[in-house]
C-alpha cells in the first residue's frame, strides 16, 4: 500500500517520471529543469568521502575532467603532446611523491581527464606534486578552460589545489542512505524536499543531483583486496619504496 | 636574537618560548562591538603602558618585559572586525573553515569530536580572538587580564584556560618536552646548540618568505601589512589520561616479561642502566615509554642512546639517517612528527612540515599515591600551540598522513601515533624494534589524549594589528 504523504502534485508526478517514454521526454526537457528551479540542488564536492578509517585513506580515487580550451583535433593533439613530452617528469614525480599508485591521462570528448589512485590526504598529494613536477601541471592546465588563473601552480598553491578539487568528480556513495547523507550535509536537512527520508523517492533526488553534477564517479572505486599504500605494495614486492 | 628583518614587527611568541614565565593563561574572546574592538587592537600596539596590555614583540630591547601578551584571531574574528572581503578571501581554506570543520583530518573523532567539546569551544563561531598572557606569578596574570578586559564594550570573555610549565620542562606522561624547535635561516640565535637538521627557511613560520618546498610560496593575504610576516596557529586543548598511560605501561611490561624475546629488549642484569634500583618490570615500563616517544623520559633521544637514558647524550644533535631500524621505532611520536633526514615515502616532504611548538601543561601533576580510584581524576593535559605558515601543509599534513595514517613508512602504515593518536585498543598496534632486526608487537593501546577544544588562529604581525585597529 502506498504510504500516505503530504507531497504536492508535482512531486507525485515527478516520482512516476522514469516509467513511461513520453514522460521521460517531457521530463528531461521541461519538468526536470522546472522542478530543479523549484528545488535548487547544489553540486556536491568531489573526491572520496572524508573518513577516519585507515582503509578508506589509501588507494583513493581522483577523477579530474578538464574541458580543453581548443575543442578541435588540434587542441586534442596539443594535449596528447603535453603528456608525451612530460613522460619522464611524470615518472620522476611518481617516484618522489611516493603516494600515487597509478596516474592515467585520457581524452574524452573535448576534455582532458586525469584519473589517479593515491594514498592519504588529497591536498598533500597535489601539493607534493606541485613541488615535484609543477611544470607538468602547468603544461596541461594551460590548455584547459580557466587554467590560466591558477598557473604557474608553484605561485598559486592554495588556489591551484582548490581548482583541482573543484574539478574532481563527486563520488556517488555506494549505498542509498549515504546518498541522502551527502545532500543533507551540504544543504541542511530540508534542502531537497520536506519528504526526505523515503528511499523509494531516491531516483528523483538522483535526477536532480545528476543535473547539478553531470559527471560523477559511481561509487568510490571497487577494490578486489583491502587497501594498501603504494609503499606497502612496493615493499612487499621487494622493489624498494 | 637578531634577524635580517625587524623583529619588532613580529609577535614575540612566534620565535621565543618565554621560558622564564611559567604561568600561562588563554583568554578566549568574542568581539562585542566592532569599533571598540578595533580601538582595543590599536591601543595594544600604541606603546602606552597604562591601558590595554601591550603586545609583546620579538624585539625586547634592553628590558625584559615582566609579562608577555600576544593575540591570535580566528577567521570569524577577522570578519567580526570588518576586514574587507577581498582580504578575507585570500586566507587559506582550512583557516576559513576553522578547526572544527577539519575534525576528520585531525583525528578529532569519537570522544574527541568537536560536538563533545566543552564551552567555550562548543560555539566555535563565537571565538574571535585568543589572547595569551605569560607571567612569573598568577597575580600578574590577573592584573593583565583585568587590563585586557577593562573595556567591556570591546571584547566579551567566553572562557579561559590556564597552564603552568612544570620545572625542568616536563609534561604529563613524565617526558621532558620543549626540546626541539626549528631554527631559522636569517635569524641569529644566541642560544647556540648543535642541531643536525638543516636550518628552516623563514617561510616555515612567516608568510611572505621562501618555504621548505623549493619554489613554492604560500598566498599572502593582502594588503601586505595584513598578511606579510603573519603566521597561523593551531591551538589545541589536549586532555591526557596519565593514569591510563601508566596502566598501559604496566600491562605492556607484564606482557613483555612473558615474551620469549624479552632479553633482546633488556639483557638480564641491565635494569640498573635504565634507572637506579629498578625492577625488571619497572625497567621494561621505561623501555616501552621511551619507544612510544622516541626519547627517554629525561629527553635522551633513542637515536643516540637506544639502550638507556644518557645524561651526556646531546638532546638535539641527531638524525635518523644511518640509524639502524633497531634504535628508534619508525612509529615513535617524535619520529612520526619529524622524520628528519630519514627515509620516508614522501621523499620531498622531509623537513617540509616542521612546526614551532609552544605547549604548556594544565591541571595538577599526576600522583599515583594520591589516586582515588572511586573519584574521577582531575582533568589535566597540554595546551598546545602548533605554529606554521601553512596549517594545511604543516599541521594538518602532519596530523592526518603522519600521526594518524602512518603513510610515511610502510612498516607503520595503518597505525596511529602511540601517544597522541586516536587509537582504538581493538585494532591499535605498535612495534618495538629488536637488535636482531625483528620486532615485538604491542597491542591494545587506548587513546591517551583527547581533544577538548581548540581553534585555528592567525597570528598577525604588528603592522597587521595596526591595520586592523585602523579599519
Ligand atoms: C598531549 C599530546 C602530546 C604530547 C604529550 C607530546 C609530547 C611530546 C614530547 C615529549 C616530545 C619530545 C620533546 C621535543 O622533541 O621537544 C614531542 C615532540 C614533538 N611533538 Fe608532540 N606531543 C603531543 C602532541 C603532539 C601533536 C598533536 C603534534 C602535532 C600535530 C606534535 C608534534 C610534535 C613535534 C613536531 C615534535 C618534535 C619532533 C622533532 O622535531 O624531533 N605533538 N612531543
Amino acid at each position: 500500500m502506498p504510504i500516505p504523504s503530504d507531497e504536492g502534485w508535482i512531486d507525485r508526478f515527478v516520482d512516476r517520471l522514469p516509467e513511461t517514454r513520453l514522460f521521460k521526454l517531457v521530463a528531461s526537457w521541461i519538468l526536470v529543469p522546472l522542478w530543479a528551479r523549484l528545488t535548487p540542488v547544489k553540486p556536491l564536492p568531489g573526491g572520496p568521502h572524508p573518513s577516519f578509517q585507515h582503509g578508506d585513506n589509501v588507494q583513493c580515487m581522483m577523477n579530474l575532467i578538464m574541458p580543453l580550451k581548443d575543442k578541435s583535433p588540434v587542441g586534442r593533439a596539443l594535449a596528447a603532446l603535453a603528456i608525451a613530452q612530460n613522460k619522464e617528469a611524470i615518472f620522476a614525480g611518481l617516484n618522489n611523491v611516493g603516494t600515487v599508485h597509478f596516474a592515467r591521462f585520457v581524452i574524452v570528448g573535448d576534455n582532458i581527464c586525469m584519473f589517479s589512485v593515491y594514498d592519504g590526504d588529497f591536498t598533500n598529494y597535489i601539493r607534493d606534486f606541485i613541488a615535484t613536477i609543477g611544470s607538468v601541471f602547468n603544461a596541461v592546465v594551460e590548455l584547459v578552460e580557466g587554467g590560466e588563473e591558477v598557473i604557474p601552480c608553484e605561485d598559486n598553491v592554495e588556489a591551484f589545489i582548490q581548482w583541482v578539487h573543484e574539478r574532481d568528480l563527486y563520488q556517488v556513495p555506494d549505498t542509498a542512505t549515504d546518498f541522502l547523507r551527502d545532500q543533507e550535509a551540504l544543504n541542511g536537512d530540508r534542502a531537497v524536499s520536506p519528504v526526505n527520508d523515503d528511499l523509494t523517492l531516491l531516483p528523483r533526488k538522483l535526477v536532480l543531483q545528476l543535473r547539478a553534477n553531470p559527471n560523477v564517479s559511481l561509487g568510490s572505486g571497487y577494490r578486489a583486496y583491502p587497501g594498501f599504500s603504494v609503499a606497502q605494495v612496493r615493499k612487499h614486492l621487494g622493489v624498494g619504496w | 636574537m637578531s634577524a635580517m628583518f625587524d623583529l619588532a614587527e613580529l609577535q614575540g611568541n612566534i620565535l621565543r618560548g618565554y621560558t622564564k614565565k611559567p604561568h600561562v593563561r588563554y583568554l578566549i574572546l568574542e568581539v562585542a562591538d566592532r569599533s571598540a574592538a578595533r580601538r582595543w587592537l590599536a591601543s595594544s600596539v600604541s606603546g602606552r603602558g597604562d591601558g590595554v596590555p601591550q603586545i609583546t614583540t620579538g624585539d625586547w630591547g634592553p628590558n625584559k618585559p615582566d609579562t608577555c601578551f600576544n593575540i591570535g584571531l580566528t577567521y570569524e574574528g577577522l570578519r567580526a572586525l570588518g576586514t574587507p572581503s577581498a582580504s578575507l578571501e585570500m586566507f587559506p581554506n582550512e583557516f576559513v573553515e576553522g578547526m572544527t570543520a577539519r575534525a576528520l583530518k585531525l583525528g578529532d573523532v569519537g570522544p574527541s569530536a568537536p560536538e563533545n567539546w566543552p564551552a567555550p569551544f562548543n560555539e566555535p563561531k563565537r571565538i574571535h580572538l585568543i589572547a595569551t598572557i605569560y607571567a612569573e606569578k598568577v597575580e600578574q596574570l590577573n592584573e593583565v587580564q583585568e587590563r585586557a578586559l577593562y573595556d567591556r564594550e570591546a571584547l566579551t570573555l567566553l572562557g579561559t584556560r590556564e597552564g603552568y610549565n612544570f620545572p625542568g620542562d616536563f609534561v604529563h606522561f613524565g617526558y621532558r618536552d620543549n626540546i626541539t624547535q626549528p631554527r631559522f635561516e636569517e635569524i641569529h640565535d644566541p642560544d647556540r646548540y648543535p642541531d643536525r637538521q638543516p636550518r628552516a627557511p623563514l617561510g616555515t613560520v612567516l608568510l611572505g618568505h621562501p618555504t621548505n618546498l623549493e619554489g613554492l610560496t604560500w598566498r599572502v593575504p593582502l594588503p601586505a601589512e595584513l598578511g606579510h610576516n603573519g603566521t597561523f596557529n593551531a591551538f589545541r586543548v589536549l586532555k591526557q589520561d596519565v593514569a591510563g598511560f601508566e596502566e598501559y605501561l604496566d600491562r605492556a611490561a607484564s606482557d613483555l616479561l612473558k615474551h620469549p624475546q624479552v632479553d633482546e629488549l633488556l639483557q638480564p642484569g641491565d635494569e640498573e642502566k635504565i634507572g637506579k634500583g629498578l625492577s625488571r618490570r619497572a625497567a621494561l615500563r621505561e623501555i616501552v615509554a621511551a619507544n612510544l616517544c622516541g626519547r627517554w623520559r629525561d629527553g635522551t633521544p633513542l637515536a643516540l642512546s637506544a639502550d638507556a637514558p644518557d645524561p651526556k647524550a646531546d638532546l638535539t644533535d641527531f638524525d635518523y639517517v644511518g640509524v639502524g631500524d633497531s634504535r628508534c621505532p619508525h612509529g615513535a611520536h617524535i619520529r612520526r612528527c619529524n622524520p628528519r633526514g630519514g627515509q620516508i615515502v614522501q621523499r620531498i616532504a622531509n623537513n617540509s612540515r616542521r612546526l614551532v611548538r609552544r605547549g604548556v601543561p594544565y591541571g595538577p601533576p599526576y600522583d599515583p599515591a594520591k589516586r582515588d580510584r572511586d573519584e574521577p581524576e582531575p582533568e589535566r593535559g597540554l595546551l598546545g600551540n602548533f605554529i606554521g605558515a601553512s596549517l594545511g601543509a604543516q599541521f594538518e599534513a602532519m596530523s592526518c598522513d603522519w600521526l594518524n595514517l602512518g603513510l610515511q613508512d610502510p612498516r607503520i602504515t595503518g597505525s596511529n601515533d602511540p601517544i597522541s593518536g586516536a587509537n582504538d585498543p581493538v585494532t591499535s598496534w605498535f612495534d618495538l624494534p629488536l637488535k636482531s632486526g625483528g620486532t615485538i608487537r604491542l597491542r591494545g593501546l587506548p587513546r591517551f589524549v583527547l581533544t577538548r577544544g581548540g581553534a585555528y588562529t592567525f597570528l598577525p604581525s604588528l603592522s597587521a594589528i595596526r591595520f586592523l585597529g585602523s579599519l
